[in-house]
């Protein structure tokens, strides 16, 4: 069964398709600024063939529209035809508490999903789009949601309330709702499966540390807190975002600097972070050159705060679960970093987490343990990969029906 | 021969098909012009500028960049964001580089008696006529200006129509959309698609000169100008009084300087020929500032003296 993944965001497509029974990805890329000038589509077959195709793509349908027309093209194509699509799985962020769990896509949930807008206006839109243009183009093909958030829906309402006038909760579904669910879910899962031990009997701390980063804690298999909130602005330090900070200095300084809420808005979501700090860059790895070979003092004051954050919360959600079995570290900074890994594990041996330093330096990109054997945490580097929970959801999905429809 | 994208649309109806609003052309890039240029370049669209000289064009452009700063200065924009903004637009003194817009605004700012003004934009309507195709819709952001007196000069005038921008037109939600006896069914899809992808709504207001918010906004500002020659209120008080007890963010003095002594005097003059009421007619104390070329904001003294923008004490 072939089944294509699409993340659509709000100016770019990425895809993958995959061949589920052998858990191979047939094909991959990405269509890039889309409805901008300078739009491409980058496409990676799976035998190395490669090409970055550049012209106009005015819109997500004429993105997917190219995207199908590469998949079964001649020359670079690794299906003959459209045909032998089983199913699409589509990634959408934001699905409030409508859903919790990966669902088949019909009127219905789409109606439920233009519901969600309002919570996600800048991520659920283009996500929807994506939908509407397979719809389109594919009228007859079984299309899949994977939302963001369902993975946060097992969090107890204590945990995901802010303390705010609770009528705010029953008119708006003010709440944390959490974000980077798939990518939790896969490498909890993934870490119990190298570890073979069983997920319903441990507490995990998974750290999602990309451009947006986010750490849950999951406990016998359940997500019981997570950093991101009711907007992925919530929590750690990020690439701009300024994460965790006091709301009553936001008020104080949108009347000090005579902001209104769409700056603000942008201030705290585009201009802060590591890069808002260190005035260098969003992206780690420029602040890391910045702090270690230039010496730049508000890098290292960036990546002190971005490591001091992520102890802090994996302190707090260790006590929530009364004890920790096993730590995670994902995402591209996650995967990569270890310097970063190192200083965010240094001295919690006290909560028995001691990692083995050499392994860790040696460790990017790739599963490994890098904690000592002796350690009473184990520590462990797994690459997300979100596309194939995508892919395996709707595989699951699309198989229960069929066998329904049989019956 | 390089591979091309448009070779693996899956159908060739996808290599014809067009956006009728990938690009907006403006005519006139003063300081409307230039906050409609960064709106609609914001929101992804290619625009197009027009101004008189080169000289005007590279002001424009610089004003622009400028206006851009000061966003990110202020936070709501991001230096790559300012980028992307910036290499969306382009200006010419050339009307032929409209060719491909949807929609062109015209938004020239004359001085001068009603009918030069008239003739002035007419002439404008003319060379966007020319110069783009049969579909395309040609509108003015002036709400004085009567869009059915405008548009007699074009051949297809059922595609003129008035989208007056409030400014700062970034923040404000709403434009006013004007219909000629003449606007097509067509000309007014293509609006409402255009303030759909600029995030506006649309307030529909019947063919009036002045419209909505002009009238309101002069008839406001003179009457402040009567209570203060009267002795009745200071300029602050009044200014004071109004932003206090009625919720509004500028005063009718602050708001005059903010739109520009000058412009407010066109409006009133416009508005007091169509109407013939006198409470349009322009306050004396508009009249004695613009004469002695305190016009304002932007030019540093009107109601209130200004240094870099920032309202620094009182003139009067």
């Amino acid at each position: 069964m072939k089944i294509l993944v699409l993340n659509c965001g709000s100016s770019s497509i990425k895809y993958q398709l995959f061949n589920i029974e052998s858990n191979q990805v047939l094909a991959k890329g990405i269509a890039e600024k889309i409805g901008l000038k300078g739009s491409f589509l980058k496409y990676d077959r799976y035998d190395g063939d490669s090409v970055k195709l550049a012209g106009e793509i005015l819109d997500h349908q004429t993105g997917i529209e190219y995207i199908l027309g590469i998949l079964t093209s001649d020359k670079h194509g690794c299906i003959k035809s459209l045909n032998e699509i089983d199913a699409v799985g589509h990634r959408v962020v934001h699905g409030e508490e409508k859903f919790n769990s990966s669902v088949l896509i019909t009127s219905e949930v789409i109606q439920k999903m233009e519901q969600c807008i309002e919570l996600a206006p800048l991520h659920n839109p283009p996500n929807l789009k994506g939908i509407y243009a397979v719809k389109n183009l594919l009228p007859d093909i079984l299309q899949a949601g994977v939302f963001d958030t369902a993975f946060h829906q097992t969090m107890q309402k204590y945990a995901f309330l802010y303390a705010l006038p609770y009528s705010l909760y029953e008119k708006y579904r003010i709440r944390k709702y959490g974000f980077h669910g798939t990518s939790h879910r896969y490498v909890s899962a993934r870490a119990c499966e190298i570890l073979n031990v069983n997920m319903k009997d441990k507490n995990i701390i998974t750290c999602h540390l990309g451009n947006g980063s986010s750490i849950a804690a999951i406990k016998n298999g359940k997500s019981i807190d997570t950093s991101m909130g009711m907007t992925p602005v919530e929590g750690l330090i990020m690439g701009t975002r300024c994460g965790d900070v006091d709301a009553g200095a936001l008020t104080y300084i949108m009347h000090k600097e005579e902001i209104d809420t769409t700056a603000l808005n942008t201030l705290m979501n585009k201009h802060s972070g590591v890069l808002g700090i260190s005035g260098v860059s969003s992206d780690m790895r420029d602040i890391e050159d910045a702090a270690y070979r230039k010496g730049n003092e508000r890098a290292k004051l960036a990546l002190q705060m971005f490591n001091y954050r992520i102890k802090k919360y994996i302190g707090s959600y260790a006590a929530a679960m009364g004890g920790l079995d096993i730590l995670i570290f994902t995402g591209g900074i996650g995967e990569n970093g270890t310097d970063i890994r190192e200083e965010i594990c240094k001295n919690l041996d006290f909560m028995g987490i001691e990692i083995d330093t050499a392994k860790n330096k040696e460790t990017a990109a790739k599963e490994a343990i890098i904690s000592k054997p002796k350690s009473r945490v184990t520590v462990l580097v797994v690459p997300t990969n979100e596309e194939l929970v995508i892919a395996k959801d709707t595989y699951e999905i699309i198989t229960k029906l069929k066998k329904k429809e049989k019956q | 021969m390089a591979e091309k994208l448009e070779d693996f649309a899956i159908s060739k109806k996808l290599t014809t098909k067009s956006s009728m609003l990938n690009k907006v052309g403006i005519v006139g890039c003063g300081s409307m012009g230039q906050d409609i240029a960064i709106l609609v370049s914001g929101k992804g669209i290619e625009v197009i500028f027009i101004e008189k000289t080169d000289e005007k064009v590279k002001e424009s452009m610089k004003n622009i960049a400028d206006k851009l700063d000061e966003m990110i200065n202020r936070w709501g924009l991001t230096s790559g964001e300012k980028r992307a903004i910036l290499t969306r637009i382009s200006g010419s003194t050339d009307f032929k580089i409209l060719k491909g817009c949807g929609l062109v605004i015209e938004a020239i700012m004359t001085k001068g008696p009603v009918t030069e003004i008239v003739r002035a934009k007419q002439d404008v309507f003319k060379k966007i006529e020319s110069a783009v195709s049969a579909t395309s819709v040609i509108a003015t952001n002036s709400s004085a200006i009567a869009i059915s007196e405008l548009s007699t000069v074009l051949d297809h005038p059922e595609r003129a129509a008035g989208i007056h921008f409030l400014a700062p037109a970034q923040t404000v939600k709403v434009i006013e959309v004007t219909k000629s006896l003449k606007t097509s069914d067509e000309a007014i899809k293509i609006i409402e698609k255009f303030a759909k992808m600029i995030g506006k709504t649309i307030i529909n207001v019947h063919e009036s000169p002045g419209s909505l918010s002009t009238r309101l906004i002069i008839t406001l500002i003179n009457e402040a100008c009567e209570i203060f020659m009267e002795g009745v209120g200071w300029i602050e008080d009044i200014d004071e009084v109004l932003k206090s007890g009625y919720g509004l963010q500028l005063g009718p003095f602050e708001l005059a300087d903010k739109i520009g002594l000058d412009k407010l005097l066109v409006w009133m003059d416009i508005l007091y020929s169509e109407f013939g009421d006198r409470k349009y007619k322009a306050s004396p104390v508009i009249k004695r500032l613009v004469r002695s070329n305190h016009l304002g904001r932007s030019a540093g003294e009107g109601f209130y003296k200004y240094i870099d923008g920032k309202k620094e004490g009182k003139l009067l």
